[in-house]
């Protein structure tokens, strides 16, 4: 019996996965040998949702992110991810499943092409070709820039090849570490409207931003992290009217 | 099936494949067993061999000394696989991390041939 499949780029989350968390942390405790980072963290995202995870710094986003991508150890608490608790899985096979953390300072490798950049993501078993489809097709500055060093490019357009290197696996969870580091205010903009676009695909997403008005605009739900606790979390409007006092720890 | 495949998302092939992987206990992790049982079997190899020798040379009986070259052979065979399995479980780490830090070298003497990272 052959199996048919609907190519996933076209095809809107359904109502039913909607409604289950593709993503859930409880309770989750990590740290940094005798140092807790993370007192029991609960966060769920959903297909298709965007979750902004706000904070200042040093208050457990990045750990966070490396929790559920299972690059660092959980101490306590569960990871699940699609329903199903896998708290002790390898990174490898999260990454394999659909996990994808496009990491703070975006981890290209700026002595290659932009086109040897994309080839990289082949270990997903997708052809080069089908990749540059992919990558090119959502930034078409990138096809551009195809033969050009990726150091050599401006800081948005790296953000833009990281961005198409983690669709060209495919997520079904996309993280993203501070996606508007270093970055000009239009160029966020424009990266959060593609990073907006790849939620309505039906990718359960959670940013980490230190600097809150440009996900705001996007995310469907915030959370804000403080000192490896979520003090708050809610619809993105009720979140920005307080986040000044949040952050300073003056409301909770 | 065939019209549940068909109208399959992403995020539902996500759950599907979740649910079918097999994901090990960390507790029951044998990475430091067999590093352990590989560092035990280097160790073993040469005793053998050593003692093979001991053996071969104390006897001028020729059987006695051809079960010495098969002890000396076991022990070779299991030196070689005891480093077969600390390579396996030890130094892999050790040339993950290296990659890793080849390439943010890499990256970082880019930074430095272009220029400070160009913001738009």
């Amino acid at each position: 019996m052959r199996v048919q499949t609907v190519p996933e780029n076209t095809v809107a989350a359904t109502p039913s996965v909607a409604r289950t968390p593709l993503l859930r942390l409880r309770e989750v405790k990590a740290g940094y040998g005798a140092i807790t980072v993370l007192h029991g963290v609960d966060l769920e995202v959903a297909a298709g949702q965007v979750l902004a995870l706000l904070g200042p710094n040093g208050a457990g986003k990045t750990t966070t992110l490396r929790v559920v991508s299972a690059t660092h150890p959980i101490a306590a608490g569960a990871l699940e991810l699609g329903g199903r608790e896998v708290t002790g899985a390898s990174a490898r096979d999260l990454a394999r499943a659909g996990v994808c953390l496009i990491p703070e300072g975006r981890g290209i490798f700026a002595n290659l092409t932009v086109r040897e950049n994309l080839w990289m993501m082949t270990f997903t078993g997708r052809s080069r070709a089908e990749i540059e489809a992919v990558a090119f097709d959502r930034f078409p500055v990138l096809g551009k820039r195809a033969g050009q060093i990726a150091g050599t490019l401006s800081g948005g357009e790296q953000q833009m090849l990281a961005l198409a290197r983690g669709l060209a696996t495919d997520p079904a969870v996309l993280l993203l570490d501070e996606l508007s580091m270093g970055l000009a205010p239009l160029v966020v903009a424009e990266l959060y409207e593609v990073v907006a676009d790849i939620a309505r695909q039906g990718v359960a997403v959670l940013v980490v931003e230190q600097f809150a008005a440009a996900v705001l605009d996007i995310a469907d739900r915030a959370a804000v992290l403080v000192r490896g606790r979520v003090v708050r979390s809610g619809p993105p409007a009720e979140i920005r009217d307080d986040l000044a006092a949040l952050y300073l720890g003056s409301a909770t | 099936m065939t019209e549940a495949r068909i109208t399959e998302t992403r995020a539902d092939r996500f759950i599907r494949e979740l649910r079918a992987m097999k994901i090990p206990d960390p507790a029951a992790g044998r990475a430091g067993l067999w590093l352990r049982t590989g560092v035990a079997l280097m160790a073993a190899g040469p005793v053998l061999a050593l003692l093979a020798y001991v053996l071969s040379h104390g006897t001028t009986d020729p059987l006695a000394q051809r079960d010495a070259i098969v002890l000396a052979l076991f022990g070779i065979a299991l030196a070689v696989t005891g480093s077969a399995l600390f390579l396996r479980y030890s130094l892999t780490n050790f040339l993950r991390f290296w990659l890793a830090r080849q390439s943010y070298d890499l990256d970082r003497l880019a930074d430095r041939v272009t220029g400070e990272e160009i913001g738009v």
